[in-house]
């Protein structure tokens, strides 16, 4: 801070010819705004260009100008090319109107160093209502500018970090997506490939046996198909229902088919299963109800080939139940626990901690297997 | 006897074109023609009369696809039935297809949806049920399924 007295002509006071009517020369008010460490000048609308009369020490130390430069001059000496075109508008706006302005503006000292003026200006008017002066005073304020500037800075660093980062995270996820769709059509491609390959196979084939052989593992290979389309055809991958999944095997096995002899009955509730389950739950189904279909009806004892097949479905406590029935030859006398269908079928159970049976129905056969299926959390399967 | 439905395959998967065609084969039906691009399907549809083209939506040249059903539509001369392993890129109108066979079908459920399709095509609406896997756009789902 510069502390050096400004020095003052004599006759600098009677400079200020209007104050000096309205206040007087022994006025205790005059000598306080002399003195104050406040930057305070007065101007004289009633002038030409509004110039001004009066400016007290404090004005004169932050300016560098001296008395004799800024009396009878309007204040817009104070401004630069730097200075906000808006702020000065703003002023002049309240000048004209004859009212009250706060403004903070960039002003220029004599030695063209720049400084913030948090300025305040307001007119004054006699009992008449005359306006006479404008009173203005200045505050420097550019460490308070330099440190908003600096957190304004700092905001708008810390805000484009954010929008970086939300801007990658969303570009990965959107990476992911396109991923997982990518990998999805692709297994999906490879599904219909490998069963494409089987038919081809098959078609060259006469042996009856060989033949059959590779029908088999076709209809695994549609189950796992079918698995696959429901459970990207669903709005939520991690759960998969084990009901519409029965519908489209039976229909795909029993009606499309065109084996018109045999009847399906379907009692399917709705059985919701998590996606890590649906393969092997699917297999074990296509496996029961292919059974039937083979070797229920064949051989039925009265010649006929007809017969019904059922499938239930439900889901009691905690418990997901399916039964698959028909009322064939039955499975008496049969030794099959070598055999690789029931092989399968006991494996897939064993990973599902489920319980499989096979009742003599009478006539006919039944299966049931009951797999427990507690409440999983949701996103296991991701 | 209906009368068997000639058949354009849009495919770029020579193996899934191959059984695709074998299976259409078996089932009475003849195959017209078979392209893998864009390019390729236009020429075909140009130079062949084919009541069905069975359109996927990934072919060489790109997801061409639903241009390749547009083209198709505009020039009136078959009908469209999406077939992809990407059935979520079809557009809500289905550029007029009359629905997709969603990949990966079955040997059955193909052989329905041609019967389906046979049905539909020469005497509509179709007799047989929606096969499992064969999704109706909404224009056709009013006029095949108005129930469903
Ligand atoms: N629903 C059924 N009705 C009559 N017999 C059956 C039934 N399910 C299975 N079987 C008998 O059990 C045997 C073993 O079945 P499986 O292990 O699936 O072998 P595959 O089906 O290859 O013959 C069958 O060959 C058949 O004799
Ligand atoms: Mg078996």
């Amino acid at each position: 801070m510069d502390w050096k007295r400004t020095r003052e002509p004599a006759d600098a006071w009677h400079m200020t010819d209007d104050l000096h009517v309205e206040h007087g020369k022994g006025d205790p008010f005059a000598a306080a705004i002399r003195a104050t460490r406040m930057s305070m000048i007065i101007t004289d609308p009633r002038q030409q260009d509004n110039p001004i009369v009066f400016a007290n020490d404090a004005f004169l130390r932050l300016t560098g100008y001296e008395r004799q430069e800024v009396i009878g001059r309007n204040c817009r000496f104070l401004q630069g090319p730097k200075t906000d075109k808006e702020a000065i508008g703003q002023l002049r706006k309240a000048i004209e109107e004859v009212a009250d302005v706060s403004v903070d503006i960039l002003n220029y000292r004599k030695d063209g160093s720049t400084f913030w003026n948090a300025l305040y200006i307001s007119p004054v008017s006699n009992d008449r209502g005359e306006l006479l002066f404008y009173f203005a005073s200045q505050l420097d304020v550019s460490d308070r500018k330099r440190s908003e500037r600096r957190i304004t800075a700092d905001k708008e660093r810390f805000e484009k970090a954010v929008q970086d980062r939300t801007r990658e995270l969303e570009a990965a996820l959107e990476a992911q997506t396109t991923l997982l769709h990518e990998v999805d059509h692709r297994v999906k491609n490879n599904l219909q490939m490998i069963s494409s390959l089987i038919l081809m196979q098959r078609r060259t084939i006469t042996d009856e046996a060989a033949r059959q052989s590779l029908t088999t593992t076709l209809e695994r290979i549609e189950a796992l198909s079918t698995v696959h389309r429901r459970l990207y055809q669903s709005k939520d991958v991690s759960r998969f229902d084990v009901s519409d999944f029965a519908r489209d095997l039976i229909s795909d096995l029993v009606t499309a088919s065109g084996r018109t002899h045999i009847n399906s009955r379907l009692d399917l509730e709705p059985v919701i299963i998590p996606a890590e389950k649906a393969t092997p739950v699917a297999l074990i189904v296509n496996e029961l109800v292919t059974n039937a279909l083979k070797h229920a009806f064949k051989e039925h004892p009265d010649g006929a080939t007809a017969g019904h097949i059922g499938v239930r479905m439900s889901q009691p406590d905690g418990h997901l139940n399916i039964e698959v029935s028909d009322d064939g030859v039955g499975m008496a006398g049969t030794v099959a626990e070598t055999s690789f269908g029931m092989r399968l079928i006991k494996s897939l159970a064993r990973q599902l901690h489920a319980e499989v049976e096979w009742d003599d129905a009478a006539p006919g056969t039944r299966v049931v297997i009951s797999i427990p299926n507690e409440p999983q959390h949701r996103g296991n399967a991701s | 006897m209906i009368e068997p439905l000639k058949v354009l395959i849009v495919e770029d998967e020579a193996l899934l074109a191959m059984e695709l065609e074998s299976l259409v084969e078996e089932a009475g039906h003849s195959v017209v023609g078979w392209a893998t691009s864009s390019d390729e399907a236009r020429r075909a549809v140009d130079t062949t009369e084919a009541d069905i083209a069975f359109v996927d939506i990934h072919l060489t040249d790109g997801p061409t696809g639903v241009d390749v059903a547009r083209y198709i539509g505009e020039k009136k001369k078959s009908m469209v039935v999406f077939m992809t392993a990407n059935p979520k890129r079809i557009p809500d109108h289905f550029a007029g297809a009359i629905g997709v066979i969603a990949k990966p079908y079955t040997m059955n459920g193909l052989l329905s949806s041609l019967r389906y399709l046979q049905e539909g095509v020469r005497r509509p609406p179709p007799k047989s049920a929606l096969p499992a896997g064969f999704t109706l756009s909404p224009a056709f789902q009013i006029v095949w399924a108005p129930t469903a």
